[in-house]
C-alpha cells in the first residue's frame, strides 16, 4: 500500500514538477508566445503622393486596387500547401506556382506577407471572399499603384516606380523602409521621394488560430500617411504641345532617331515643359511584363534616355550665341566692327569652309547672327587663339556648358563637354597623332561654331539662352514647385533658394547678341525668318538654328530661342537627332511650342522650308 | 448476517439520506464529484466560442452527460457483484460484440471509427469496456489463480485482454487498448503474479515498440497510422515544426506555460479561446486549466487526483473479496493511468495517445465509464466497511 501510494505521489509530483517548470520558470517566455500566437500586425499601405502640373492637374495619381496575398506563418506544412496548390489551380495556374512564390518570397524577406496576384478583378474578388473558411492565410488587401491619368505624356520627368533596388537595399532599410515597399526609381519620382513616399500605417488585431480577427479587433493603431502631392512647375498645355511637336519632326523626317526639348520660365528658371522621344509609358516598371520591362531596357531606340537633359549633341550654330558673347566681352570684337565673311577663310595654311561656301560680305556681328555665318565666327577663332587665356571656354563655361545646370534630376544630368587643352591632351593618342595633344588653330574654329568636340544638352542651352533673355543670370532650372496638402495648400516651397548667378556681361553687350538673335528669327537674311517672321509683334522670337554635323552623317537639328524678344516670358531649346536642318525641323517645333505657351495659332508658324 | 450499518431506521427521511451514503467513501465521492462539477464547468468556459450559433453546445451536453454518469453511478451502488460475476464472461461476450460491430459498422470521426449508433445516442463500447475488462479479468483471476501455474496464468490473462484490446487498437484507438493493457498489468500485479513476468512482458513491449515503429517500417509494413507514429515521437523532439502534432503540443505548451502562477481566468485564455490550442475540450483540457486557472489551479486538480487515487487505493486495501480487491485494482489503474498519460501528453511529457481526462475531457461515454468506475469502488468501499474489519 505505501509502497503504490509512493509511486502515485513520485508520479503525480513529476507533473506538479513540470507545471512548475512550465508556469512558473518559463512562464514569461511562453507569455509572450502566447501574445505573439494572437498579435498579428497588419500593415495598411499608404497611398504615394500625386504629381501635378503647375495648375494642379495630375499627372500621377495613385489607385486603390486589391491584391491576393498569402500569410505565410498560416500556410505551413501540408495543409498550407494544400491551400495554395488548390488556389494555383483554381486561378489557372499550375499547381506549384504559389507554393514556389511563396518560397522565393519568404528566402528574400521572411515573414512579410507574399502577393500572389496583382490588381485582382471583382471575379477573383469574389472567389476568395466566398472561400473565405477554406483559404486559411490568403486575403485581399488593399494596395496602391501608380495612375497615369496622361498615359506617357511626361514619362521622361515624372520617372518611374518600383521595387527596390538590391544593390541599394541597404540604404532604404536605414532610411525605415520594408523590403517590400515601392519607391521612385527615375525622375522627379526618385528626386523627390521623401514628400511622396506615403509611410504605411500598421494595425496590431487579435486573431484566433486560422488568421481570423477576433474579440477586440483591432488593439493598436497607427494610421497611414499618405504621402504629399508635389506640385510641378511644368505647364501641361505646353507639355502636350512640346510632345507632338517633336513626336511629329521626327516622324516627318523620316531619318530622325529621337528628340529632346525644353521649356523654360527664362527669368526664374520655372521648367515648362521638358520632353523626350522616343517616350514610354511609366507604368510598365510597376505593372507591366518583365519582358516589356526589358524591352524598354535594350530597345536601340533608347526610350529611357531623357534626350532633354541627357543628350550630348554639338551646339552647332547656336552656339554662335555665346561665342558672340565671348567675342564682346572679352575685347576680341569692338562693336560696330565690321568683317568680312566669305563663303571660306584660309588660316594657318588651312581653309576652313562656311556653311555652303555662303558669302555673306563684310558684317557686323549682329547679321553674322541674323545669317549664321560661319566665317565671321572663324575670325573671332582666330582671334581668340591668338590671344592669352582662353575666352570660348571661359564663356562657355561662365554659361552653364560643361557642367550640370542642377535641375532637379540629379541623377539623369549629363555634363556636355567645353573642350579645352587638358581634354585634349587626356583624349590624344600620343603614338599616332603627338600634334593633336595640343590646342591647335582648328579648334578653336571648329568651337566657335560650336562643332568639334562641343557637346551640350537641350537644357544646357535653354539655360544659357535664358540668361541672355532674362538680362545675364544663369538660373538654375527647377520641375518641383511646390509640395501641397491634400486642399492644396502650399507646405514647403521649393523653389525659393535655388543657386542663381550672374554671366557677367554687360547690358550693352548682351543687348547686340539679342539684336542679332531676333533678327535671326525675324530679319531679311535670318535663318529662322521662314518660321517665325509672320508672327505677330508681341510675340516676336529671338534665337537661333543650329544644323549640327555629326558623325552619322545626317544633321542634329536645333533650335534655341526665347520669346517674346522684348520681354522673355519663354526660352525653348529643341533638338531633332538625324532632323536635317535646324530651320527644317527644330524651328517649327519651338514654334509651336511657343505658340501653346504664349496662346497664339500654330498654324502662324512657317513650315521652315527654305534651300539654306 | 451483522446488521449493515446503510440498514438503520430506513423509515425516516434522514435515516433515509444517511443510508444512501452509509459507509460510503466520501473523500472519493467528494473528490469524483469536485472534479465531474469543475469539468462540467471547464467544457463549459472552454467552448463558449466554437460554436456561435450554439454557445452550449458541448455545456449542455456535457451537463447530460454527468448527471446520466451520477445516475449510473448510484445505480452500481445497488449492484451485486457477487452475482453478477457468474456473468462475467456474457460481459465479456457481449463487449466483443459491440467492439466488432463498431469495427464493421462503426461511425468515425477523424481516421477512427469509435461509435455505435443507437437512435439519437451515440454509445463508444470501448470505454465501457475499460469497467467490463477490469471485472472480466478479475473474475477470472479469483477462479483459476489456484488451478494454474503463474505463467499459464499471465498469459491466459493476456491473451483475454489481447481480443479487445486489439479490436480497439484497429479502430484504430492505441490509447484506449493501452488502458486495458494497464488495468490487466494491474491485477495482475495486485494478484501478487511473480515480478518476472512483468519483466518479460516489458520486454516483449519494447520489441513490439521497435518492431512497429522501426522495423517493420524499415522493410514496408505500416501497422500504425502515420499520424500515430507522429504522435507518438512528436514529445520527443519538439521544436519549430508546425506539422499537426508537433503544433498542438506546442500550443498546448505555450497554453500552460503562459497561465503562470495564477492563470490568465476565462477570458484573458487566448490560446484556448482563439483556438490556437487544439482539442481544448477533450484531450487537452487540463492545458485549458493551466491556462486558465494557472499553477495554483492545475496544482488543487492534481491534488484531487491524488485524493481520488489514494482513496481507491484505500478501498482497494479495504476490500472485502479477493475478487473485489482484483476489481479495486483494476479500476484505480484504470483511473491513475489515464490521469498521468493525459496530464503528461498536456505538459509534454508523454506521447500523445488520445486518452482523455477522468472527469474532465467532454464526451459521454467516457464520463459514464468513469463515474459508474466510482461508483463500483465505492460500492467496493462501502461493502468492505461494512462486513469485515478492515485491515490495513
Amino acid at each position: 500500500m505505501t509502497s503504490f501510494a509512493t509511486v502515485v505521489l513520485v508520479l503525480l509530483g513529476v507533473l506538479a514538477a513540470r507545471l512548475w517548470f512550465l508556469q512558473i520558470i518559463g512562464g514569461g517566455e511562453y507569455q509572450e508566445r502566447a501574445e505573439a500566437n494572437r498579435m498579428r500586425t497588419i500593415i495598411t499601405e499608404a497611398p504615394r503622393g500625386a504629381i501635378t502640373d503647375r495648375h494642379g492637374a495630375p499627372l500621377v495619381t495613385s489607385r486603390e486596387v486589391l491584391n491576393l496575398v498569402a500569410e505565410p506563418q498560416l500556410l505551413t506544412g501540408a495543409h498550407g500547401e494544400a491551400v495554395l496548390r488548390r488556389l494555383s489551380v483554381a486561378l489557372g495556374h499550375r499547381p506549384g506556382y504559389f507554393t514556389a512564390k511563396v518560397r522565393k518570397s519568404q528566402k528574400a524577406r521572411p515573414f512579410e506577407p507574399v502577393v500572389l496576384e496583382e490588381e485582382t478583378g471583382p471575379a477573383l474578388q469574389a472567389y476568395v471572399e466566398e472561400r473565405r473558411m477554406q483559404l486559411p492565410g490568403i486575403r485581399l488587401r488593399t494596395a496602391y499603384v501608380r495612375d497615369y491619368p496622361q498615359g506617357s505624356t511626361a514619362a521622361h520627368l515624372v520617372g518611374y516606380t518600383g521595387a527596390i533596388p538590391v544593390e541599394s537595399a541597404g540604404d532604404y532599410q536605414e532610411r525605415g523602409y520594408l523590403g517590400n515597399e515601392t519607391v521612385g526609381r527615375a525622375g522627379v519620382e526618385a528626386e523627390y521621394e521623401q514628400y511622396l513616399r506615403g509611410i504605411d500605417g500598421y494595425e496590431q488585431v487579435e486573431v484566433d488560430a486560422r488568421g481570423e480577427v477576433v474579440g477586440r479587433g483591432v488593439l493598436a493603431r497607427t494610421p497611414p500617411k499618405p504621402g504629399e502631392t508635389l506640385r510641378l512647375s511644368i505647364d501641361l498645355r505646353v507639355q502636350i504641345a512640346l510632345e507632338a511637336a517633336l513626336r511629329e519632326q521626327v516622324v516627318w523626317s523620316g531619318t530622325s532617331t529621337g528628340a529632346g526639348g525644353v521649356v523654360l520660365d527664362p527669368q526664374t528658371g520655372a521648367v515648362l515643359a521638358l520632353a523626350s522621344y522616343p517616350t514610354f509609358f511609366p507604368g510598365t516598371f510597376e505593372s507591366g511584363s518583365s519582358r516589356d520591362v526589358e524591352r524598354l531596357l535594350t530597345s536601340p531606340s533608347r526610350p529611357l534616355l531623357d534626350r532633354a537633359i541627357a543628350g550630348e549633341y554639338p551646339a552647332a550654330s547656336t552656339f554662335k550665341a555665346i561665342t558672340a558673347a565671348a567675342a564682346l566681352g572679352s575685347g576680341l570684337y569692338t562693336p560696330g566692327e565690321m568683317i568680312d565673311s566669305p563663303g571660306s577663310v584660309v588660316l594657318y595654311k588651312t581653309r576652313f569652309r562656311g556653311f555652303n561656301n555662303l558669302d555673306h560680305g563684310t558684317i557686323d556681328l549682329t547679321t553674322a547672327l541674323e545669317v549664321s555665318s560661319d566665317t565671321f565666327f572663324y575670325e573671332i577663332a582666330d582671334r581668340s587663339y591668338r590671344r592669352q587665356g582662353w575666352p570660348l571656354q571661359d564663356w562657355s563655361r561662365r554659361f552653364g556648358l560643361g557642367g550640370p545646370t542642377g535641375i532637379d534630376l540629379t541623377e539623369g544630368e549629363s555634363s556636355g563637354l567645353v573642350p579645352d587643352l587638358a581634354f585634349k591632351r587626356r583624349t590624344c593618342d600620343r603614338e599616332t597623332d603627338p600634334i593633336n595633344c595640343s590646342w591647335r588653330p582648328g579648334d578653336s574654329v571648329n568651337m566657335s561654331i560650336g562643332q568639334g568636340n562641343v557637346l551640350v544638352t537641350p537644357i544646357q542651352m535653354a539655360v544659357a539662352y535664358a540668361a541672355i533673355a532674362n538680362g545675364g543670370t544663369l538660373v538654375t532650372p527647377t520641375l518641383g514647385r511646390a509640395v501641397v496638402d491634400g486642399d492644396g495648400r502650399v507646405m514647403r516651397d521649393l523653389v525659393s533658394g535655388r543657386a542663381t548667378r550672374s554671366v557677367g556681361i554687360t547690358q550693352n553687350h548682351l543687348n547686340l547678341v539679342r539684336v542679332g538673335l531676333r533678327r535671326a528669327a525675324n530679319g531679311t537674311g535670318g535663318t529662322a525668318t521662314p518660321v517665325f517672321g509672320a508672327l505677330p509683334t508681341a510675340f516676336r522670337v529671338a534665337g537661333k538654328t543650329g544644323t549640327a554635323e555629326n558623325p552619322s552623317g545626317i544633321d542634329h537639328a536645333w533650335y534655341v530661342g526665347y520669346a517674346p524678344g522684348d520681354d522673355p516670358r519663354i526660352v525653348v531649346a529643341i533638338v531633332i537627332e538625324r532632323g536635317g536642318q535646324g530651320a527644317n525641323a527644330a524651328a517649327p517645333a519651338a514654334c509651336q511650342t511657343i505658340g501653346a505657351y504664349l496662346g497664339f495659332d500654330p498654324e502662324r508658324c512657317g513650315s521652315g522650308a527654305k534651300e539654306n | 448476517m451483522a446488521t449493515l450499518p446503510g440498514q438503520v431506521d430506513a423509515g425516516s427521511v434522514r435515516g433515509r439520506a444517511q443510508s444512501a451514503v452509509a459507509g460510503l467513501d466520501l473523500w472519493l465521492l467528494g473528490a469524483a464529484l469536485l472534479v465531474s462539477g469543475f469539468g462540467v464547468y471547464m467544457v463549459m468556459v472552454a467552448t463558449e466560442g466554437d460554436i456561435p450559433v450554439d454557445p452550449d453546445f458541448f455545456f449542455s451536453r456535457q451537463v447530460a452527460y454527468t448527471l446520466i454518469g451520477l445516475v449510473a453511478l448510484f445505480f452500481v451502488l445497488r449492484l451485486d457483484l457477487e452475482r453478477l460475476s457468474r456473468s462475467a464472461w456474457t460481459l465479456y461476450a457481449m463487449l466483443i460484440a459491440a467492439l466488432g460491430i463498431v469495427l464493421v459498422l462503426g461511425s468515425s470521426a477523424r481516421g477512427s471509427t469509435r461509435w455505435i449508433e443507437l437512435g439519437p445516442i451515440r454509445l463508444q463500447p470501448s470505454e465501457l469496456g475499460k469497467v467490463v475488462i477490469a471485472f472480466v479479468i478479475a473474475v477470472l483471476v479469483v477462479e483459476r489463480i489456484r488451478s494454474m501455474d503463474s505463467a499459464r496464468m499471465s498469459l491466459l490473462v493476456a491473451a483475454v485482454t489481447a481480443l479487445p484490446a486489439g479490436i480497439v487498437f484497429l479502430q484504430p484507438d492505441l490509447g484506449t487498448s493501452l488502458v486495458y493493457a494497464a488495468i490487466a498489468l494491474a491485477i495482475l500485479w495486485v494478484a501478487g503474479q511473480p515480478i518476472t513476468h512483468f519483466i518479460v512482458f516489458a520486454a516483449v513491449v519494447m520489441a513490439v515498440v521497435a518492431l512497429v515503429l522501426y522495423a517493420l517500417p524499415a522493410i514496408g509494413v505500416n501497422v500504425l497510422q502515420p499520424y500515430q507514429v507522429d504522435r507518438l515521437t512528436a514529445f520527443v523532439d519538439s521544436g519549430a515544426d508546425r506539422s499537426d502534432t508537433r503544433y498542438q503540443l506546442e500550443q498546448s505548451k505555450v497554453a500552460i506555460g503562459s497561465g503562470g502562477a495564477f492563470g490568465k481566468g476565462p477570458s484573458g485564455a487566448t490560446q484556448t479561446i482563439n483556438d490556437f490550442l487544439p482539442e481544448h475540450h477533450t484531450d487537452f483540457i487540463f492545458a485549458v486549466v493551466a491556462e486558465m486557472f494557472g499553477f495554483l489551479g492545475a496544482g488543487l486538480l492534481i491534488a484531487l487526483y491524488f485524493v481520488i487515487i489514494w482513496r481507491a487505493m484505500v478501498i482497494m486495501r479495504s476490500a472485502g473479496t479477493e475478487m473485489e480487491r482484483l476489481i479495486a485494482a483494476g479500476l484505480t489503474a484504470m483511473l491513475a493511468f489515464q490521469v498521468f498519460v493525459n496530464i503528461g501528453m498536456n505538459v509534454g511529457i508523454m506521447p500523445i495517445t488520445g486518452i482523455p481526462l477522468p472527469f474532465m475531457s467532454y464526451g459521454g461515454s467516457h464520463t459514464l465509464t468513469n463515474l459508474v468506475a466510482v461508483g463500483v469502488l465505492l460500492r467496493i468501499g462501502q461493502r468492505g466497511h461494512g462486513l469485515q474489519p478492515r485491515r490495513v
